[in-house]
């Protein structure tokens, strides 16, 4: 049973907000506006920027010196220290500010100056009057301190360091940030709170599982965002009624479209940039305490071809790494069926000489091509399972080492023929290009496919991929098509299909997942020398 | 959704690999035949024989290098299916046709006609029809039988030699297009069994004997299907002239001053167009050939790298083609008396009309022709060496 | 309605040139060929015209009827008995034509590919995938289509591939034959492109009704391209003689294609293609029938329909015909009076003049 756990008091927000909402929906209006002399006002003027944003803190107190004085600290939770915080403002101003002339209190106008003066344990600080440079301060990590009757804020700065995990062990990476998600929660929303310090970018904090009371957060960028798609989350997600969630894995399984589906229809990723980029097109991004792994929705089929380093490196080279990626996918899917098909049906296909090789090789073998593909191929999985639960390295060295060695050894014994290992391990060398969780998909329908071929050759094995493609699009992902943008085309959207459309020219997020505002970008941006007046 | 697997699971029985697997064969269940000869007996049958191949051989490395390459088997009967069902009780394996690359017919049986075999062969699916078609001076079996020192089989070796088109070659399907149509006579490659060499060794007992080989060695020309002469290699260039075929050969000419001494031209490129005129009674073609070549060699010392030495090349190199193409139209319109260059193609493209009432009687009109043939020969290149440096003339 | 989904212009055409192109390019050059020989093309351009026209009368009729199909708006037009006596023929007939090209796909692939299976298996196999196409909707059907046909320009490589092997003196000279026999070739290719009439059926489901005609208008005219294409690779391999005495003559011209010297034999993959292309041919009939049978029974859902649907194809495919030649005798004799003439334009033309005349039929979209 999911709780939803009211940040932001409900009577709080009263006319004067709804006022402000009007006025901070036009942009422009926005930028100018200026702190007023109330508290309260400020505060819920913060709160209308920052709403459904559940990491930030609101700390209202009274000053140690004169109870009639009110302070607030705002600031992110996780984004900013919050052990300087407590011990250097909070302390300080809520404890052990000393007196400025004994015995007299200090007065509501003299407060702010004193404060300044005396109250902050903290080297750096600035003052504004300008909320646009509160917001982006309290995004930043920065701390603000309102006092009541003034009409400044206090930026101090906490910038905490985020606790993330670098990514020493996990996937290497040819470029790009090498930080990843940890099992904290709120360091994982600071982590995307870095990387978008935008008010829009809103998290809103669920619980999930009756027994475990899991921490489940909701992130998405408003205005970007198909509101929709948000409500369609959000009530998947308060329909899961479970006694606990232990990883993300959990919610996948109940909030994903089509359960009997080999094909993931929520993708998942653990890289706090790639999500900050899947957030930035529109998706919903699901966290859950506990885990490092983040679910993201829509799952598009054409996300398992791209890596975050496609995104980094120059626009030239992807073309080339998604047609392997490509590649591997056809090869991992259909090369062992194929191999079936061609040598035990359709010899014609092969020329005189290759024929007479394999031929040559297959004299001694006992057995039909497709018993043999098929051990072969069930050594080669039993081999990467050993080499999943091994120790990393070990496990590297057993599941492609062990496979060459048994290979070859099983050549020389005559179980198998050199063109049967080698398609074999081929095809499991292959299936590592793309993204585990799609491969899974793939290498379990290979052996579907295995059978076909095996049984009607090519016709089979067509037959078999055509089911495979009708099947794909008929999955939905949250009401996107899955194959989409191929089938159904969506013109402007195969930009970052085959290739990737340099930065300068990618004007447009995905029609099917971002609801609304689609323009990413200003035209005119592609970089040339500046011409001679 | 119980219903939805029950349902995918009955249908995944039904053409489950247990139930049969109708047109399996497994790639070592397999005879590949890499040449197939056809025999006209004495006793009126037909004698299919095919080489097969021995894989073992094949593989160079570890494999079983003195085996034969191949198995040459052959059978008799009345039509090809019947004989290659009396093959299938000699060898172990069913017959594989699809890498087959020639098929030879024998001379008696071109002479019988070749429609009873090349319907089986363009029929079938497995028999490709860009086999490379020839015709055996002698007995096709013969031909199957030699042995090839560079390709690991005659079969093989005939058909790269075909591939290469150092002569005409011809594929079953452009023999049977020919044979389709009314304008054109077919003609296939003749081949021959040949004793060539003794490959030489240091030892004499080691001594391989006198081994047969195969060799390209003209055409055999046709009426409708039946074998009815041959052409040699000579006039085989010039046919293939007149085909607008050209294909890399050669011109000997006697060097201009020098007349016991030749001078060889390789030929690039030309075209030949032939145009037929008809006024309703007399048939008159004028053949435009157009050839280019390069000199290429020179046994004399005579300076040819002047222009008018080229062009007294170029026009002796015209006289030849002239002489060539007369002598072979000759023989076609006297001797053979068919139109084995499709004069009657292009005849029936000029004169739509009139074609439909000549067609049924082509060989006799065509036999009757007037034949003009106009030359126009260039010598491109000389190679690397101008005038010939040697020692001086005593 | 029964059909919820929408699909868009260009998946529209797409499906249209799967539905009558794979057929067309395996049986109508043989066909065509040996009336109207080397002008095979020319017969072709014909048989354009009359498909052009066919469409223009189904989507004019079509567009009369918004959000109607075929078997809904003939009710209305002709009144309800007449309505559901000639609905009921047209569910014969897509039952009918489904159950021919499905065998024609059988015995292709039992002769060209895998001579010892028996029949009934590529029959079951081949309706089983459309059938699972079908139950999930027109735009599953669509988007799969649209998917997979990138075959088609396989198509065309094989025509570029194939260039060595041509003579361009093999198609003159031009109109040999005389017109007639040209004229009688255009008929067999002009029942094919006739069955732009199923389109009637997805009309109503076009995300822009308004480009109907161009939709239909661009499949006959792409369809006749690749048709033509085909024809004139087959005519510029073979020659018009050899080219009308194979039974598949494209099959044939694509055995032949050869790169270098090692890579020949390709025909299967382009055979594959055709397979590929022959599951949504008999889809989109297939979901005609079904859809045209569930809206003739008035039915809230279509899907109880396609299993029962698809085992009488299945029965109908294997006893239709005796043989292969029982099949091409009816492809050439029958069909086109029975199909080009009565279910393609002769109905249509009736039920447009009906309607014109009895001013039938709300706004018509502009």
């Amino acid at each position: 049973m999911v709780k939803f756990r009211k940040l932001t008091k409900a009577g709080l927000l009263g006319q004067i907000q709804d006022n402000f909402k009007k006025i901070i929906a036009s942009d422009a209006s926005s930028k100018s506006i200026v702190l007023s002399n109330d508290l309260e006002i400020n505060l819920q003027r913060i709160k209308v920027i920052l709403h459904k944003c559940s990491d930030v803190v609101y700390r209202d107190f009274i000053f140690a010196q004169n109870e009639q004085i009110r302070l607030a600290l705002i600031y992110i939770d996780g984004l900013a220290d919050s052990g300087q915080i407590s011990n250097q403002i909070m302390r300080a101003l809520a404890l052990e500010v000393p007196m400025a002339v004994p015995g007299q209190n200090i007065t509501k106008s003299e407060a702010l100056e004193f404060i300044k003066q005396r109250g902050l344990c903290i080297s750096q600080f600035k003052e504004t009057e300008q909320m646009q440079d509160i917001i982006h301060a309290i995004l930043s990590g920065d701390t603000i301190l309102l006092v009541d009757g003034h009409a400044t804020a206090i930026i101090n700065n906490s910038r905490g360091k985020v606790q993330s995990l670098s990514n020493s062990e996990g996937k290497t990476m040819v470029r790009g940030p090498r930080e990843l998600f940890v099992e904290n929660l709120r360091i994982n929303t600071a982590l995307i709170r870095r990387r978008i310090k935008s008010p829009n970018l809103k998290i809103e904090t669920f619980k999930v599982g009756n027994v475990s009371d899991t921490d489940i957060a909701l992130v998405y960028i408003e205005g970007i965002v198909n509101e929709k798609l948000v409500a369609e989350v959000k009530s998947r997600l308060e329909k899961i009624k479970i006694d606990a969630v232990l990883e993300s894995g959990y919610i996948e399984e109940l909030i994903e479209d089509n359960p009997w589906s080999l094909f993931p229809t929520v993708n998942h990723t653990e890289k706090p940039d790639k999500l900050a980029a899947m957030l930035l097109e529109g998706r919903v991004a699901i966290l859950l305490d506990g885990t490092p792994v983040v679910l993201t929705v829509p799952n598009l089929f054409v996300e398992y071809f791209q890596t975050p380093e496609d995104y980094y490196q120059r626009f030239l080279f992807t073309p080339a790494a998604r047609f392997i990626r490509f590649i591997s996918m056809i090869i991992t899917l259909i090369l062992p069926s194929l191999y079936i098909a061609v040598v035990s049906f359709h010899h014609e296909l092969l020329p005189t000489p290759l024929l007479l090789s394999f031929a040559a090789h297959r004299e001694v073998v006992p057995f039909p091509v497709f018993l043999e593909v098929f051990i072969m191929e069930v050594v080669f999985e039993v081999l990467r399972e050993a080499g999943n639960r091994l120790p990393q390295l070990i496990g590297q060295i057993v599941s492609i080492g062990a496979a060459l060695v048994l290979g070859a050894m099983a050549v020389q014994a005559g179980f198998m023929a050199t063109s049967t290992v080698i398609v074999v391990i081929f095809t499991g060398i292959a299936s590592f290009v793309f993204a585990y969780s799609a491969s899974i998909a793939f290498r379990l329908l290979r052996f579907g496919l295995l059978v076909l071929a095996g049984t009607l050759g090519l016709f089979g094995l067509i037959s078999g991929v055509a089911v495979i493609a009708i099947h794909m699009c008929t999955l939905r992902s949250f009401g996107v098509p899955y194959l989409s943008p191929i089938a159904p085309t969506t013109g402007a959207d195969l930009a970052d299909v085959i290739y990737r459309a340099p930065w300068w020219a990618m004007f447009s997020r995905p029609r099917l997942i971002a609801g609304q505002n689609r323009k990413r970008q200003e035209q005119g941006l592609k970089p040339s020398p500046q011409k001679n007046k | 959704m119980l219903k939805k697997i029950a349902f995918l699971l009955l249908l995944f029985l039904l053409i489950s690999p247990l139930e049969g697997c109708w047109s399996r064969r497994e790639i070592n269940e397999i005879a590949i035949v890499l040449g197939t000869g056809v025999d006209w007996t004495a006793e009126g049958k037909l004698r299919l024989t095919v080489q097969i191949a021995n894989p073992g051989a094949f593989v160079g490395e570890g494999g079983r290098g003195q085996e034969a390459t191949n198995w040459v088997v052959s059978a008799e009967s009345k039509t090809i299916e019947e004989a290659e069902r009396v093959l299938a009780k000699m060898v172990p394996r069913d017959l594989h046709w699809d890498q087959s690359i020639i098929l030879v017919l024998g001379e008696e049986m071109a002479k019988k006609g070749t429609n009873m075999v090349t319907d089986f062969f363009q029929r079938n699916i497995e028999p490709r029809e860009i086999m490379w078609l020839m015709v055996a001076k002698g007995e096709a079996k013969n031909f199957l039988e030699t042995y090839s020192e560079l390709e690991k089989t005659s079969a093989q070796a005939a058909g790269f030699l075909t591939r290469m088109k150092t002569g005409y070659s011809v594929q079953l399907w452009e023999y049977a297009e020919m044979l389709a149509s009314k304008g054109v006579q077919p003609v296939a490659t003749r081949v021959e069994v040949k004793e060539v060499g003794v490959t030489p060794g240091l030892d004499l007992e080691k001594m391989t004997p006198i081994h047969k080989q195969v060799e390209i060695s003209g055409v055999g020309v046709f009426k409708e299907d039946k074998l009815i002469g041959w052409l040699d290699e000579y006039e085989t260039i010039g046919l293939l002239w007149l085909k607008n075929e050209f294909i890399k050969g050669v011109i000997t000419i006697p060097s201009p001053s020098e007349s016991n001494k030749e001078v060889s031209i390789k030929i690039r490129r030309g075209s030949t167009k032939i145009v037929p005129e008809f006024d309703g009674e007399n048939l008159r073609f004028t053949i435009k050939v157009k050839v280019e070549g390069d000199m290429v060699e020179q046994q004399g010392r005579e300076d040819l790298a002047k222009p008018d030495k080229i062009k007294a090349l170029e026009k002796e190199m015209a006289e030849e083609i002239k002489r060539r193409a007369i002598v072979l139209l000759q023989k076609a319109q006297g001797e053979f008396g068919v139109d084995i260059f499709g004069f009657g193609d292009d005849f029936h493209r000029k004169y739509k009309k009139a074609w439909r009432e000549l067609k049924d009687q082509w060989d006799v009109k065509f036999a009757e022709a007037e034949v003009n043939i106009e030359v126009e020969a260039y010598i491109r290149e000389i190679s690397l060496l101008g005038k010939r440096a040697s020692s001086p003339e005593k | 309605m029964l059909e919820k989904g929408k699909i868009s212009s260009i998946q529209a055409i797409m499906l249209m040139i799967s539905m009558i192109l794979p057929t067309a390019v395996l049986t109508v050059p043989a066909i065509t060929v040996k009336s109207a020989r080397q002008d095979a093309w020319f017969s072709i351009i014909i048989a354009t015209m009359a498909g052009l026209l066919i469409a223009w009368m189904v989507v004019n009729l079509g567009l009369r009827f918004p959000e109607k199909t075929l078997f809904e708006y003939i009710e209305d037009i002709l009144g309800k008995i007449p309505g559901k006596i000639l609905g009921f023929l047209y569910i014969w007939w897509f039952l009918h034509m489904n159950a021919l090209v499905i065998r024609e796909y059988g015995v292709f692939l039992a002769t060209a590919v895998m001579p010892d299976t028996p029949i009934i298996i590529f029959h079951i196999v081949v309706v089983a995938v459309a059938a699972y196409a079908v139950r999930n909707g027109l735009e599953v059907l669509s988007r799969a289509n649209q998917l997979l046909i990138p075959t088609t320009v396989l198509l065309a490589l094989v025509f570029i591939l194939s260039i060595p092997n041509m003579k361009l003196s093999r198609v003159l000279p031009l109109f040999d034959a005389g017109l007639f026999p040209i004229v009688k070739g255009a008929v067999v290719p002009a029942s094919w492109l006739g069955e732009i009439v199923t389109f009637a059926m997805i009309i109503p489901y076009l995300s822009k009704p308004k480009e109907a005609y161009r939709v239909a208008f661009l499949s006959i005219l792409l369809v006749s391209f690749f048709l033509t294409t085909s024809i004139l690779e087959a005519l510029l391999i073979f020659g018009p003689n050899l080219t009308g005495s194979w039974i598949f003559p494209t099959f044939n011209a694509v055995r032949m294609i050869s790169v270098g010297n090692s890579l020949g034999r390709l025909e299967i993959i382009i055979v594959l293609a055709w397979v590929l292309g022959g599951f949504f041919k008999i889809g989109v009939f297939y979901y005609a029938a079904v859809l045209g049978s569930a809206q003739w029974l008035k039915l809230k859902n279509y899907q109880p329909l396609v299993l029962p649907v698809g085992i009488i194809l299945v029965a109908l495919s294997i006893l239709i015909h005796d043989g292969i030649v029982d099949l091409l005798d009816f492809l050439k004799r029958v069909w086109p009076p029975y199909a080009l003439i009565v279910f393609e334009a002769g109905i249509p033309l009736v039920l447009l003049i009906i309607a014109v005349v009895g001013r039938k039929g709300g706004r018509k979209i502009a």
